[in-house]
Order: structure tokens, then C-alpha cells, then sequence
């Protein structure tokens, strides 16, 4: 009798052990095979990658969720990331890509005070301020990753624009004259040819007192154009605006007849509805801004944040950003879909300027000379 | 009869009472209002402390030391007085304009025999229930020179340009602010002007005074405490209003005391500077607060004596009833009617132009907010659970505050009310200000929790004084009836205090939600990710895009006006608190 119960109370244990293992072995199975299914896994060169990548997809999904804050993607690009960042890495609708659209000003502000309270709460930020990225690294408050995706970034290291190990740009933009075709005929094709364009007070300005952006293109404008030019552009009274979307807005409703520092992205959003901005590449040169993704050192979710650095830097990600943004591409050797709007950098004549040289005290003294000019 | 109602309350209240439950009353009777009054006291000091100690912090290699250099940055800026100049010209102005307008909207009402009387009374307070900065977009899109809705409409019909509108600018700036703030002095100013005794004007008017004469040297001066408090009140708001100068003035690179310190706290930010830009303008606001309870103490202004009389109503000529009329539809079609058809227009079109095109009409921009924009979604319910709970918890705070003053018995009651006040006096900015250095290094930092402190301790002296204002119009002896027939001190709050005040509660309530609804000054430096509101939200997306800032103004102004109607059925105006 006892053996029986002995017997008996063995194949229990064991059917149990067995069930707990096949289930076991099935779900660990089940999610290699989901992960392996993955089409970034797919795609990678070698075992080594697909083993990186598979283990930062685990983590990822562990951590459930992304933020990142950026200073130029609107909403609709956005979702289009999210959803294809998703099915790279095959996460579920549920993972959360949190994003925030800020002015490059407030988002540095954000970061310095997340930091200063040791809450952080974004993983990423995506900022065109080439002097604050720098800062940032070397006070160490970037996380280092290689990228596998930095391979492709050759030039943009050579060049200054990013550093390798920390950042390359996903994106770039200028800032150029702009105007409504409808209401204006410019055949300008240089910076000076704005002035006297328009009659006083229907041309804008970047506002270069509250932007970084701004700050940092005058800062570029001023390596070409000299104090003259500026007090004349002063002199045409025009209003000071923070973002690119309210400078096209104000050609497209007749406020504005000429903007002087108008993105060519927005061009093509706003054409894209039934605008017709056109802008202007002017002779002298325009200053590259790029548009570079840092992973803070205290990011939340570390996984999570290296993997869209590699999907944003990917041919996939530079697609989407392109052709919603209409940015310029950094990556070795990419083809822009949107040649009119987001022309190849290495067809722009470019205004050359040393960020590295350039520090926060630095700007302070770059808008002191700003409003001096402009004087709001 | 009442004091019958409370007797009998108090004898079937006391026959539940236990000893238990009597010495629990009795703690609670000292301790709550006490409570309130701590509260309240401990949500001002805490940012007003810190915004001094944070002004007189200055770093350098050896670390923080203390210091004056960033009130010497200030004062030697010419910003500084670019800003204080500028703000002074709009809120002085916005206060006097207000002042009159409010002062003749009210005398329409309550001493004229204007006809629809009873709209006007309702349609003149909608712009108090209306976003300020909501106000300020939609003239941009109404009056903007080149692009707005009338000069276009002007120039389509007439061939007429109207580049000279002033609507950026300083003088935009006070014509929105005047628009959206007359309410404020209207409400201060309607109920003593019904209730003012006749007997000194027709007085005057039995010696001959003249009309003019009369209301310049009788009624005006006797309304004087009314008209101060409206229009400092007006001042105080204006000068700390971040919104309006935000969307009018800024563009044109005029510098305003709000902009001026939120400019500070952006990167690379300053925030010793911006503090001390805060003591300065806390310091001005609540010497005026003083100046002005000084005034009023001084002097008697009776407008209501003991007997019996009735407010005479002016019976105007024809022309005279015209005028009226005519104001009263100026004002409603400026600061309601005009405002809510242009963000409909945007808000319904897919591309503005500055042109209406109704063969385009799209509900796109709805969709997006609503739907497809989680950032506008998480706005939406963010306000509304800052709204729901912080009236709740404010008008509670508020309840305890008003008891300790006007039924307690504590002789610092005179000082403890003029402290509790203060915020009044700070503009939202500047507390914004006060909570962020407080709470940078918490974890209540980025939190929904610091911006529902931020908005309780701002504006629960609004709600303590619509609470005050009823309180004092009870006679404390029903209360001591219940007492007397053995009720304990909860028990006489449950069933005769709290009943009574009532309406002046929801009054409250409604106040403080309409106001937390539409707040941007404290907020826009205290959000973070997921914690934006819908004034938040508004300012991010009118930087992106005027049909979904319009769609979302349209939704907020929903929310708003709901809650108006909600105020009027509740039979608790603020006219009548």
C-alpha cells in the first residue's frame, strides 16, 4: 500500500516536473523562434549581431517602453517610426514609444534639469545644437554605444558631425529665405538679395534670443555675411518667431511675404496640402544643422534606446524620416526620394563652422551680439 | 423659523451624540480649521522661500555662496526695465480699461432699464469662463494685418487694406486683456451697485448735480472698493499673465516680466537671475496688495445701511438706452461672439489661409486631437483630473480657512487672512517659478502632483473668499443653536453650516475648476512628459499648426462653457456670492 502511494505520489511529481518543463522548453522555444522571426535578427551579418540584437530585444521588451524628445519629427512621421520600429524588432503594439516634439531650448532645459534632479525620464533626445551635444559628452552625460549603424556614417564623423561611439545625425536641415509664390515673385539668390525683398514688417526671423537652432545658424550666417547685412535685415523690422511650422504657417496665411530663416521640410509639408512655398539656396552658402540622437547616460530604458538608434540610422528609418520630414541624410552613399526639398549634402555648398569650438558660454556672447543687432 | 430648524436639528443630532464622538468634535472644531489655515500658510512659504534663497545663490569653482550678483544682473540689465515697462504700460492699462468697462457693463445692468437686461447679465461673464490665450489666437486669426479674417473680409468686399491693426503688439496685448479680464471688475462691482442706497444720489440730484456729477462724486466713490479690488486684481493677473504676451507680443521681440523669466529659465538657463526677477516682481505686487487694504481701512464706504430702501433704475432716454445696448452687443460680439466663430473657422479647415472656405469644411483636425495625438489626448485628461481634484481639495482647504477667520476666535485672524491672501498677489509665473526651484531636487519633480499644488496654493484664496463672502452673510447664533441643543461641532457642520453654504461651495468649486482648466502661467515651467495640460498642449500645437490648436481651443471651450452652465444652474452666481 505505502509503496503503492509511493509509486503514485512519484509519477505525480514527475508529471508535474515534465509539464513545468515541456512548458518551459515550448514558451523559451516560442520566444526564440517570435525573436528569431524578427526581421532585424534576420538581417544581421553575422551570429554575433543576431546574438547583440536579440539580447537587447529581450531587454527591450523587459523594459516596455521608449521616450524620446525631439525637435523637429511631426506626429505623423512619428507614428510611422514607431510602427516600423516595432515590426523591425517584432515588438508587440504594446511596447510604448513615447515621444515629445520640444523646441531645441526647452529640450536642453529639460535634459540639464532632469539631470540636476537625477529623475531622468527620457532616454533619447534628438537635438540640431552640434556645441550643447559636445557639452553633453564630455560632462559624460551620454551614454557610449557603437552602433552598427555608425559604420555607415563615415563621412558625418570625418566632418564633425557627430562623434563616433556617441552620435551621428539621423537628419539634417538649413534654414533658408522662403516665400508664398502665390503672393510674392522673388528671383533672389543670395542672402542679400532679401533685403529691400519686401516692405518693412512682412519678412520673419528665427529667434535666435530663445532658439538654439537660430543661435547657432546665425552664428554660421555670420562667418558669411557681415554686420551691415544684418543691421539692414533689422532694419526691415520683422518679426521674431521660435518654430519653423508657425514660419511657414505665417507665408502660407499672407502674414509673412518673406521668411529669412524658413526649413525647406516645411515646404514640403505645407505644399504637400496645397501651398506653394518655394525657397531659396543662396550663394554664399547655408549652415548644416544636424539633427543628432544622444542616449542619456541614466536612460531608463537603455535597450530599448540603442535599438532605435539603429533602426532611425538604418536605410529603413532615413527613408521614413526623409520622406516625411524631407531632412537630409548622413548616411554614406543614400539616395534622397525628395531631391528638390531634401537635397544630397554633398550638393549643398556649405558655411563651415568649428562646433566643437563653439561652447554655452560662447552662444551667451553669440545672442549678446544677436540682440544687439536685432535688439527685442 | 431657521433658528427653530437648527434647535430641532440639534436635538435630534444630540440624541445620537456619544462622549466618544463629543470629544472628537471638539478636537475637530480647533484642529481642522487650524489645518487649513497651516496648509495654506506652509503652500505659500514654501516657493516664496525658495525663490529668495535660490535669488541670493551664486556659483562659482568653490561651489554655492551668497551673494546679490543676480540682483545686480537685473537691475543693471536693460531688459529688466524693457520688461518691467512694458508690463506696467499693458497691466496699468488692461486695469484701467477693465476698470471702466467693467464698471459700465454692471451699471447697465443693475440700474437701467435697458432691455434684456437678463442676457446681457449672463452673456457679459462668458469671457471669464474663456482661455485667455484661446482669446489671443483667435484675434490673431480675426485681426492679424495681413492674414486675419476681417481684413480679408474688408479687402474682398471694399478694396480696403487694414495692415495698421495693432493686434501685435502692446496695444493687441491690452485690447485682449481689457476684453478677457472686464468680467473680473464686473463681478466685483454688480452686487454693490445693486445694493447701494439711492438715497445719496437723489440727494445729489435733488441739488441739481448733474448725472455726470453724481456718478463721479457719489456712486464711483462708493463703489471704490469694489472698483480697487477689481482692478487690482485685473493688475495682479495681467502682470503675471505669460499667454497672452506669448502669442501677441513676443513676436514682434517686445519683452513682457513673464516672457522675460521664462526666457530665463530656458536653456542655457539662469535660474539665480529668474529668481531674483521674482522676489523683485513679488515684492512690487504685494506692497500694491497693502498699499490698497490700507487705502480701503481708512476710509467708510457704506453703500448698504439699515434702512429700508431700493435701488433706483435709471429709466434712459431713447438714445441713451441705444448706447447702452450698443456697448453691451460691442463687448459681447468683441469678447465672445467674434472669438468663438474664428476658432470654429480654423478649427473646421485644413489648411488656414486666413480665408474661410466652407466648400473645404473638415472634421480632420478634430480627429487628430482627439484621436490621433496622444499628447493632446493625455492633456485632456490631465486637466481634468487637475481640475476635478485640485477644486475639490482647494475648496476644502478654502471651507477650513474661511471658518478660522470668520467663526474662530484666534486674535491673529486680521494677519493670518492678509497672508492667506498673498497669493493673489503673485502672478502664476512666478510661483511656477517658486515650486520648480522647491521641488527640482524631489521626487515630486515632473510630477502632476507639484503643478496640483502649484494651482491649488495660487488660487485658493479665490475660493476662500466666494466661500467667506456667504459665511459672513449666516448668522453664527444658528450655529450656537445646534451647539446649545447638544450638537457636537461636525454634526452643526454636516447639517446646518455645510448645507447652508452650499451654493457658495459649488460656486467655489466651479470657480477654481473653470480657472484650473484654462492655467498656463504656473504650468508651462512645472510639466513634463505626460504631465502637459490642455493650455499646454495649446501652446505646443499653435507653434505646429492652426487647425489643431483650434480644434483643441474649440474643445476646451466646450469643457468651459459646460462648466458656466453648470454655474448658472447651480443658482450660486458669483454675482450673488
Amino acid at each position: 500500500m505505502t509503496n503503492t502511494m509511493t509509486t503514485l505520489r512519484r509519477s505525480l511529481v514527475l508529471s508535474v516536473a515534465s509539464a513545468v518543463a515541456v512548458t518551459c522548453a515550448l514558451t523559451w522555444t516560442s520566444r526564440a523562434a517570435f525573436a528569431q522571426e524578427a526581421p532585424a535578427i534576420a538581417a544581421a551579418a553575422t551570429a554575433e549581431e543576431k546574438a547583440r540584437v536579440g539580447k537587447l530585444i529581450d531587454d527591450a521588451k523587459k523594459e516596455g517602453e521608449l521616450v524620446y524628445w525631439d525637435t523637429v519629427i511631426q506626429p505623423e512621421t512619428h507614428d510611422a517610426l514607431a510602427a516600423a520600429f516595432r515590426k523591425a524588432y517584432g515588438l508587440a503594439a504594446a511596447f510604448k514609444v513615447t515621444y515629445n516634439l520640444q523646441g531645441t531650448a526647452a529640450l536642453a532645459t529639460r535634459v540639464e534639469q532632469e539631470l540636476a534632479a537625477g529623475k531622468v525620464t527620457m532616454d533619447i533626445a534628438s537635438v540640431a545644437s552640434l556645441p550643447w551635444m559636445y557639452e553633453r559628452v564630455q560632462k559624460g552625460d551620454v551614454a557610449q554605444y557603437a552602433s552598427p549603424a555608425y559604420a555607415k556614417y563615415t563621412k558625418a564623423f570625418e566632418n564633425g558631425l557627430g562623434v563616433d561611439g556617441y552620435f551621428a545625425f539621423n537628419g539634417a536641415y538649413i534654414f533658408v529665405p522662403m516665400w508664398n509664390a502665390q503672393k510674392l515673385d522673388f528671383k533672389g539668390k543670395s542672402w542679400k538679395d532679401v533685403i529691400g525683398a519686401v516692405p518693412e514688417g512682412r519678412i520673419s526671423v528665427g529667434d535666435a534670443g530663445k532658439s538654439l537652432t537660430y543661435l547657432a545658424t546665425y552664428h554660421g550666417h555670420a562667418q558669411v555675411l557681415d554686420d551691415a547685412f544684418f543691421k539692414a535685415l533689422a532694419g526691415m523690422k520683422p518679426s521674431f518667431l521660435m518654430r519653423s511650422e508657425q514660419i511657414a504657417q505665417r507665408l502660407v496665411t499672407g502674414e509673412d511675404l518673406m521668411a529669412f530663416s524658413a526649413m525647406p521640410t516645411r515646404a514640403y509639408q505645407n505644399n504637400q496640402k496645397g501651398a506653394q512655398l518655394k525657397f531659396l539656396l543662396p550663394e554664399e552658402g547655408v549652415v548644416l544643422l544636424p539633427q543628432s540622437m544622444i542616449i542619456l547616460a541614466k536612460a531608463p530604458h537603455p535597450a530599448a534606446a540603442r535599438l532605435w538608434i539603429d533602426f532611425v540610422l538604418s536605410e529603413q528609418g532615413q527613408d521614413i524620416i526623409v520622406k516625411g520630414e524631407a531632412m537630409m541624410s548622413g548616411r554614406d552613399g543614400y539616395k534622397s526620394p525628395l531631391p528638390d526639398y531634401a537635397p544630397g549634402i554633398d550638393t549643398l555648398k556649405l558655411v563651415k563652422v568649428d562646433w566643437k569650438g563653439v561652447s554655452t558660454e560662447m552662444l551667451k556672447d553669440i545672442r549678446g551680439a544677436w540682440a544687439k543687432i536685432f535688439a527685442p | 423659523m431657521a433658528h427653530d430648524k437648527a434647535k430641532s436639528a440639534g436635538v435630534r443630532i444630540a440624541q445620537m451624540t456619544s462622549p466618544a464622538s463629543a470629544a472628537l468634535g471638539r478636537f475637530a472644531q480647533r484642529g481642522l480649521p487650524l489645518s487649513g489655515v497651516v496648509i495654506g500658510i506652509l503652500l505659500i512659504i514654501g516657493p516664496f522661500c525658495a525663490t529668495i534663497v535660490r535669488s541670493m545663490l551664486a556659483w562659482d569653482a568653490s561651489g554655492p555662496h551668497v551673494s546679490l550678483s543676480n540682483f545686480v544682473g537685473i537691475l543693471t540689465s536693460p531688459h529688466f526695465y524693457q520688461a518691467a515697462g512694458n508690463t506696467l504700460i499693458c497691466s496699468a492699462s488692461a486695469a484701467l480699461l477693465s476698470t471702466g468697462l467693467g464698471f459700465a457693463l454692471a451699471w447697465i445692468v443693475s440700474r437701467t432699464d435697458v432691455p434684456g437686461r437678463g442676457w446681457f447679465e449672463i452673456l457679459n461673464l462668458v469671457p471669464f469662463f474663456l482661455s485667455p490665450y484661446v482669446g489671443a489666437i483667435s484675434w490673431l486669426y480675426l485681426a492679424a494685418p495681413h492674414s486675419g479674417i476681417l481684413p480679408n473680409l474688408v479687402k474682398d468686399a471694399f478694396g480696403i487694406t487694414l495692415d495698421f491693426l495693432p493686434v501685435y503688439g502692446l496695444p493687441g496685448v491690452i485690447g485682449v486683456l481689457t476684453l478677457f479680464y472686464t468680467p473680473y471688475v464686473y463681478l466685483f462691482v454688480v452686487a454693490p451697485l445693486r445694493q447701494m442706497d439711492a438715497a445719496l444720489e437723489d440727494a445729489a440730484r435733488v441739488h441739481g448735480a448733474t448725472f455726470w456729477f453724481t456718478l463721479r462724486h457719489i456712486t464711483i466713490p462708493l463703489l471704490m472698493p469694489a472698483l480697487l479690488s477689481g482692478a487690482l486684481i485685473v493688475f495682479v493677473t495681467s502682470a503675471g499673465l505669460f499667454d497672452i504676451p506669448l502669442a501677441l507680443a513676443s513676436p514682434k521681440g517686445i519683452r513682457t516680466m513673464p516672457t522675460e523669466v521664462y526666457g530665463l529659465v530656458q536653456f542655457p538657463s539662469d535660474l539665480g537671475r529668474a529668481a531674483a526677477f521674482g522676489v523683485i516682481v513679488m515684492t512690487a505686487t504685494v506692497a500694491l496688495a497693502i498699499l490698497q487694504r490700507r487705502y480701503l481701512s481708512r476710509r467708510r464706504f457704506d453703500t448698504v445701511s439699515g434702512k429700508g430702501y431700493r435701488p433706483r433704475i435709471v429709466a434712459l432716454r431713447a438714445g441713451g438706452r441705444s448706447a447702452a445696448v450698443l456697448v453691451e452687443l460691442i463687448y459681447i460680439t468683441l469678447g465672445v461672439v467674434l472669438p468663438v466663430v474664428a476658432i470654429l473657422m480654423v478649427s473646421l479647415s485644413g489648411l488656414w489661409t486666413g480665408r474661410f472656405n466652407p466648400a473645404a469644411l473638415t472634421l480632420k483636425n478634430f480627429d487628430y486631437v482627439l484621436f490621433n495625438y496622444s499628447l493632446t489626448q493625455q492633456a485632456i485628461w490631465n486637466s481634468l483630473a487637475l481640475a476635478l481634484v485640485g477644486a475639490t481639495i482647494g475648496v476644502a482647504i478654502s471651507f477650513l480657512q474661511a471658518y478660522y477667520i470668520h467663526r474662530g476666535t484666534s486674535r491673529w485672524r486680521g494677519l493670518i487672512d492678509g497672508i492667506l491672501s498673498v497669493p493673489l498677489g503673485i502672478p502664476g509665473i512666478i510661483l511656477g517659478l517658486g515650486y520648480l526651484i522647491l521641488a527640482i531636487r524631489t521626487p515630486l519633480y515632473s510630477t502632476l502632483t507639484i503643478i496640483l499644488i502649484a494651482y491649488i496654493a495660487r488660487f485658493f484664496p479665490m475660493a476662500t473668499r466666494t466661500i467667506s463672502s456667504m459665511l459672513l452673510a449666516i448668522n453664527p447664533e444658528l450655529e450656537q443653536s445646534a451647539r446649545a441643543n447638544g450638537a457636537s461641532w461636525l454634526q452643526t457642520m454636516r447639517y446646518i453650516l455645510l448645507p447652508l453654504l452650499l451654493p457658495a461651495i459649488i460656486a467655489a468649486w466651479l470657480l477654481l475648476f473653470v480657472i484650473f482648466i484654462r492655467e498656463l502661467g504656473a504650468t508651462i515651467l512645472l510639466y513634463a512628459q505626460g504631465t502637459e495640460t490642455i493650455s499646454v498642449a495649446l501652446v505646443l500645437l499653435s507653434e505646429r499648426s492652426a487647425g489643431y490648436v483650434a480644434a483643441l481651443a474649440v474643445i476646451q471651450l466646450v469643457m468651459l462653457l459646460a462648466a458656466f452652465v453648470l454655474f448658472r444652474m447651480t443658482r450660486a452666481s458669483l454675482v450673488q456670492s
